[in-house]
């Protein structure tokens, strides 16, 4: 069971990323070109293997091209948190005092907005938008990186060949490089693949409110929203856009739990 | 403990008073927040006169302490599209999330911790296995995506439910489950591994040995160590819960704090996105603060830490 | 331990279903849904149809319209003449109540005039295209009462039969706080009374059994906000809502063979418009540019592919349903001409970048609308960004000058030519985009206080004529309005946009 999950993780998060990668030669059309007197296709129509939506312009290509969109947020988002999170996290480990105070409760505030509204909120002041809406994401996800990598430093800290390195005098940038490094790296990356489909899924759901990224871009979130107009006739245009997006979210979560199981069996996010 | 509840409570002031901060920061990040607090009829040649009104002319100090002192009274300003203290209005829709909240919870924990615990006990059989399925699936399947597709099938084509909206336990049904299948998942997969734990544990291993019933076993001894782990992360999760509520209750037109919010948002009504999004947040803390305290009465150990 | 939970479960949802079976039995009661909820229920104070559509339940018009002609008709006046050119003379009903009990007279009227010109009412009929023309209301007697305007105004009339006057009591207006209460408890003459105002959920309202014309037959009429078509029509199909506005007619199909509804369609007197705005500088400013729009724009295509034929093309500002309608030729789809007009105007269709805003949910498909108008200027090489609005930013953008190169918007009920031409082509108005013309303006001036029939005739059809040369929008049509109706419910949509069920009838389930 556990092989076959995680051969399912590495195969269903494969098709995705390939699909991403692969997009304008898996199809030859235009996610953006519309086609007016082909609208509302169903899948198998020809040339149009997902169907068209209702100003006809191909969904197979829209589905790709939202993987694109997708991908491309949550690898910015999560990049971007886990620098923040990282440096936060380090001071907050090795400068205990104070600075480790103040991240820790800038940590609990955080915590205390859930992220999907505090996304929302920022966005709504300061526009809606591609780069927006990957910064306010940012904005509300390094906190699992900050503590997790407090802790490991930390544990690190206590242990005796570290005493020992600091005892004959190693700095701390080595000791950085050479023994926080290596131990919190398996954990960083657990935990940017369970961040990762949720940034995705949450990127979706803002889209689909309208505070996230505009149409006639083809986003996930923003497709299902306006497929939702026709789910009585055209139950295509909101089903391939949600199975996209379920069947990302399933993969990169199974690539997760076989990465938590191989590196970090006791990290609980 | 007395030290412990102490500085927690010390502690949830601070983050109180941290948060507070952020939401008077956030409305100042787009640049001039006067834009964020007039009502939509203005004409362009009053913005000045209601900056002048609204005290957006003083000294940034200035401006944190009027609004820290409001705050306190609950005063986050008038809305503009009511007209009415923004407060007042977000505290009205409190008790409809909160019903929400605590069905999907209480859903939550009836579904999730059962099935956590019988996978655990009965590993790699044919339940463990559609339990493993059922959470990831769970996991992985968008709320809105869900909702939709169960309005569909339950409300148009069976007309068993109703599509939106409050008046009977029925339009509870879907928001509930709805909100609870995220949460559910993460739950029964937390259960199962904080058990599994457990039953590797020697003191279990000696009960077992010692011929007590395995529900026994199971009940006494493993539930208990079993239960810190799960209310932590119900604790930490509840912030979750809130957000999710924000979608879940626009779908289903549930009238609480989540879809005020969304329609603040979309009707640029400022004082009440303000007050709704500090009112969230203050509720996860005290949340939070309860799991704390319970977390503290259950592991002794944990107050000695603190 | 599962066993009990299971059942407790089970009994919480078979209660739960019980409950809502109940519900469902509504009798004579009719629930609407509508995409908002009204902005106050206060008369005579916001230019907004879903606003006034909605209280129109609880206050009387001072003249009604017939369904079918769409021209005025008694309703709390039963009669009018035109003393001299400015002074128009109502005849009031008598012996009618308001739900308080208060007597109408010609108080009332008065009051209510009173209310609206007060400028703390922030009223938006308080402007010239309204009832600012208006200097004096005589109290003539208890039952009559004359309208005194500064020029003659021919369309007081038409005003006076749409939701623009709908009229409030004096008593309960006057005292101290009036205002304030009638806002939070309306009171007016109309066939229902108030119940209940949940904000963001419904408005409930029972039937008003003294009413002067009759008791209606419904007895009691909810109105559901649901701002999403899908939301709605999942409803309608569900049985919770009885009438829903805005079917799209990709859908029109499926509700017809539900069984459960029926779509009931009219030709809607509102039109739909792309704007091209002139009030800020831009490409729209060129009146080439203006009118290689409407060549680029295939409006033929817009309504047999994105619309399913659910709309009739209008060439003028104003649509056949209009009493000065006057026929203009239609501009023609032509690309070439188009680019032959761009080149002339010097701009380069490849590097021009446009920014159109929509509403979303407002029309029928209206964000559809717009993206097809956008993928059709791309054949030409014209990038148009679609900028999404939610309904009351997107009239704050329009108020304040702040959307882009076009938007689009609706305009009606619009049944006479004054209420379109002067709101809409000149640039000191609310919802206007065009104007600084200076020809146009003095000419609109003079056809909107024209008495003569004929005369009258004459000046709006020389202004469809001019507005249609100057191409100030891309004229798109007359919208077809589709409301799903509940199979045990008889009603029958208005092109004059009258929502009103104290014409529906129920067969009780």
């Amino acid at each position: 069971m556990k092989r076959t999950k995680a051969w399912l993780g590495v195969g269903i998060t494969l098709v995705v990323v390939t699909a991403a990668v692969a997009a304008p030669w898996l199809t030859p059309h235009d996610p953006l070109r519309a086609d007016l007197t082909s609208g509302l296709r169903p899948p198998g129509s020809p040339g149009h293997p997902l169907g068209t939506d209702q100003l006809g312009r191909d969904l197979l290509a829209r589905v790709l091209h939202g993987a694109r969109l997708a991908l491309f947020i949550g690898i910015c988002t999560v990049v971007i948190t886990m620098v923040v999170g990282g440096v936060l996290g380090l001071l907050a480990g090795f400068v205990e005092r104070w600075p480790s105070a103040i991240v820790m409760r800038l940590a609990d505030v955080q915590l205390s907005f859930p992220f999907i509204l505090l996304a929302m909120t920022i966005n709504a002041i300061v526009g809606l938008g591609l780069r927006n809406i990957i910064l306010s994401l940012s904005a509300a996800g390094w906190v699992v990186y900050a503590r997790v990598i407090r802790g490991e430093v930390l544990s690190v800290k206590q242990r005796d060949y570290v005493h020992a390195a600091a005892a004959l005098g190693i700095g701390r940038a080595r000791l950085l490089w050479r023994h926080v490094l290596p131990n919190v790296a398996p954990s960083i990356v657990v935990v940017a693949s369970l961040q990762f489909s949720q940034f995705v899924v949450a990127e979706a759901a803002i889209s689909f409110l309208g505070f996230g990224v505009q149409p006639p871009t083809p986003a996930w979130g923003s497709m299902l929203a306006e497929g939702r107009d026709f789910l009585y006739v055209a139950w295509w245009l909101a089903a391939f856009p949600g199975a996209a997006l379920a069947l990302t979210a399933l993969g990169v979560n199974l690539l997760g739990d076989w990465l938590r199981d191989t590196f970090d069996p006791k990290l609980r996010v | 403990m007395r030290g412990y509840v102490l500085s927690r409570l010390a502690q949830t002031a601070l983050v109180v008073f941290l948060s507070l901060t952020a939401v008077f920061g956030m409305v100042r990040l787009g640049g001039d927040p006067v834009l964020l607090f007039m009502p939509m009829d203005i004409q362009a040649k009053d913005v000045n006169e209601f900056r002048q009104r609204l005290g957006f002319n003083d000294p940034l100090p200035v401006q944190y302490g009027r609004f820290l002192a409001g705050a306190v009274r609950g005063d986050f300003g008038e809305s503009l599209r009511y007209r009415r203290d923004a407060m007042g209005l977000v505290v009205e829709r409190l008790p409809a999330t909160l019903l929400l909240g605590s069905t999907s919870l209480l859903l939550t924990l009836l579904v999730a911790v059962p099935l956590g615990i019988v996978s655990a006990v009965r590993r790699d059989t044919l339940v463990d296995h559609v339990g493993t399925v059922a959470t990831v699936l769970g996991q992985a399947t968008p709320g809105f995506w869900l909702g939709l597709m169960l309005i569909y099938l339950f409300s148009v084509h069976l007309r068993w439910l109703p599509t939106g909206g409050t008046g009977t336990a029925a339009h509870l049904v879907m928001p509930s489950i709805v909100l609870a299948a995220f949460f559910a998942a993460r739950i029964a997969r937390l259960t199962r591994s904080a058990v599994l734990d457990a039953l590797h544990e020697d003191y279990v291993q000696t009960a077992r040995a010692k011929g007590l019933a395995e529900v026994r076993v199971v009940g006494k001894h493993t539930l208990r160590n079993s239960a810190i782990p799960i209310v932590t992360l119900a604790g930490l999760e509840a912030g979750q819960l809130l957000g999710g509520a924000v979608i879940t209750e626009t779908i289903f037109a549930w009238p609480g704090v989540g879809r005020l919010t969304v329609q603040a948002l979309l009707n640029r009504d400022f004082p009440v996105v303000m007050a709704a999004v500090f009112l969230t947040s203050l509720t996860y803390t005290m949340l939070n603060l309860a799991v704390d305290l319970l977390y503290g009465w259950l592991d002794p150990r944990v107050r000695v830490r603190a | 331990m599962r066993r009990p939970t299971a059942l407790a479960v089970l009994l919480v949802v078979v209660l739960a279903a019980a409950s809502f079976a109940q519900d469902r039995g509504r009798g004579k009661e009719i629930v609407v849904g509508l995409g908002a909820e009204p902005r106050t229920l206060l008369a005579v104070t916001i230019v907004d149809w879903t606003t006034n559509t909605q209280i129109e339940h609880i206050y009387d018009r001072l003249l009604d319209r017939d369904a079918k002609t769409l021209k005025p008709k008694p309703m709390l006046a039963t009669s009018w003449k035109l003393v001299n050119d400015t002074t128009w003379e109502f005849a009031l009903r008598q012996g009618v109540k308001f739900h308080n009990g208060e007597p109408f007279t010609a108080q009332a009227v008065k009051a209510t005039f009173d209310y609206m010109l007060d400028p703390a009412a922030k009223s938006h009929y308080a402007t010239s295209s309204y009832w600012k023309p208006v200097k004096e209301v005589q109290v003539v007697n208890d039952y009559t009462v004359r309208l005194i305007t500064e020029k003659p105004y021919p369309s007081l009339l038409d005003h006076a039969a749409l939701t623009d006057f709908l009229v409030m009591p004096a008593k309960a207006l006057r005292e101290p706080g009036g205002v304030q209460k009638l806002a939070q408890h309306p009171i007016g003459t109309g066939p229902f009374r108030f119940v209940e105002w949940k904000r963001d959920e419904r408005l409930v309202l029972e039937r008003n059994p003294d009413y002067w014309a009759g008791p209606a037959d419904v007895s009691r009429v909810t109105f559901r906000f649901i701002p999403e078509f899908s939301a709605r029509l999942a409803a309608l199909l569900s049985g919770e809502i009885d009438i829903m506005k805005d079917v799209p007619p990709q859908v029109a199909d499926t509700v017809d063979r539900s069984g459960r509804a029926k779509v009931r369609a009219t030709v809607s007197s509102r039109i739909n418009y792309l704007a091209l705005v002139n009030l800020k500088p831009g490409p729209m400013q060129d009146l080439r540019v203006r009118r290689a729009m409407n060549h680029a724009v295939d409006v033929e295509e817009l309504i047999a592919q994105v619309l399913k034929g659910r709309a009739t093309r209008v060439c003028g500002p104003l649509a056949p349903t209009n009493v000065d309608y006057a026929p203009v030729e239609c501009f023609k789809h032509d690309p070439e001409r188009a680019r032959a007009l761009f080149k002339e105007a010097g701009v380069d269709p490849a590097k021009l970048s446009l920014t159109l805003d929509t509403p979303s949910g407002r029309y029928p498909l209206d964000k559809d609308v717009s993206l097809a108008i956008a993928a059709q200027l791309q054949r030409l090489g014209i990038t148009t960004n679609v900028v999404a609005n939610e309904w009351g930013t997107h009239l704050d953008k329009i108020k304040n000058r702040n959307t882009g190169d076009l938007f689009f918007l609706g305009w009606g009920p619009a049944l006479f030519g004054q209420g379109t031409m002067e709101p809409l082509f000149r640039a000191d108005q609310t919802y206007s985009s065009y104007g600084n013309n200076k020809v146009l303006d003095e000419k609109i001036a003079r056809a909107v206080t024209i008495v003569d029939a004929k005369g009258r005739a004459a000046a709006y059809a020389e202004l469809q004529k001019l507005v249609h040369e100057e191409a100030p929008w891309v004229f798109l049509w007359q919208q077809h309005d589709l409301y799903g109706v509940a199979a045990h419910v008889e009603w029958q949509p208005r092109a004059d946009e009258k929502v009103w069920m104290y014409e529906a009838k129920v067969t009780p389930r």
